[in-house]
């Protein structure tokens, strides 16, 4: 199981993914917005996306869940 | 960027100060002289100027922080230039420090202070703050 977690304060902009997405590694899962700029969060392993977190509008927080890959 | 944005790049920027560049007329204050805000509009353009011929087309720079000392009043008619130069390249985030000085001299220095832009695609980044709004 892989977690993968904001790096930064941000807004989510656009959720790409969805749960149950067959994902591989480095595919685009959401996209945060932070000081202005797009900022992709991509898969860091290959497998089933099986939770995501957040939906567009949510402010993330540093070390916040945004989705679990198995 | 298909160009290289590389520390040391830099511009300038000179005006006059007009009434319309003054904190009475900017809303700033009600002194008749340069505004802060003015000169922040100078700084930024200066570090905007310094990496745009950079730039791969659709790309530009957009302002994300600053830090500004005005350290001196320019009466109306003062000569003002600016120059930023990049100290530091961070990904997409540009760092510029910038000086203000009257223009002919070398030590009169109105102000001074750093500026951050980041680079992006300018239109996206427009579409991006229209769906906001929307």
């Amino acid at each position: 199981m892989t977690e993968v977690r904001a790096e930064m304060v941000a807004n989510v902009w656009q959720v790409v993914a969805s749960e149950g997405d067959a994902v591989a590694d480095g595919d685009t899962l959401v996209i945060l917005e932070s000081m202005k700029m797009e900022i992709p969060v991509l898969a860091e392993a290959p497998g089933t996306l099986t939770k995501l977190a957040v939906a567009e509008g949510d402010v993330v927080q540093e070390g916040d869940l945004i989705a679990v890959i198995e | 960027m298909t160009r290289a944005v590389t520390v040391g790049l830099r511009a300038t920027v000179r005006a006059a100060v007009t009434e319309a560049d003054t904190a009475t007329a900017m809303g700033s204050g009600d002194v008749p002289v340069l505004a802060t805000p003015r000169l922040l509009a100078l700084a930024e353009a200066a570090a905007y100027a310094a990496v745009a011929p950079q730039l791969a087309d659709g790309l530009t720079t957009v302002g994300t922080s600053v830090s500004l000392e005005h350290r001196r009043a320019s009466p109306l008619g003062t000569e003002v230039v600016v120059e930023a130069e990049l100290t530091e390249v961070d990904g997409s985030r540009l760092v510029f420090g910038f000086i203000a000085r009257v223009d002919g001299t070398d030590d009169v220095v109105l102000g001074a202070g750093t500026v951050e832009r980041v680079v992006l695609d300018r239109a996206r980044f427009i579409a991006r703050a229209r769906a906001r709004d929307s």
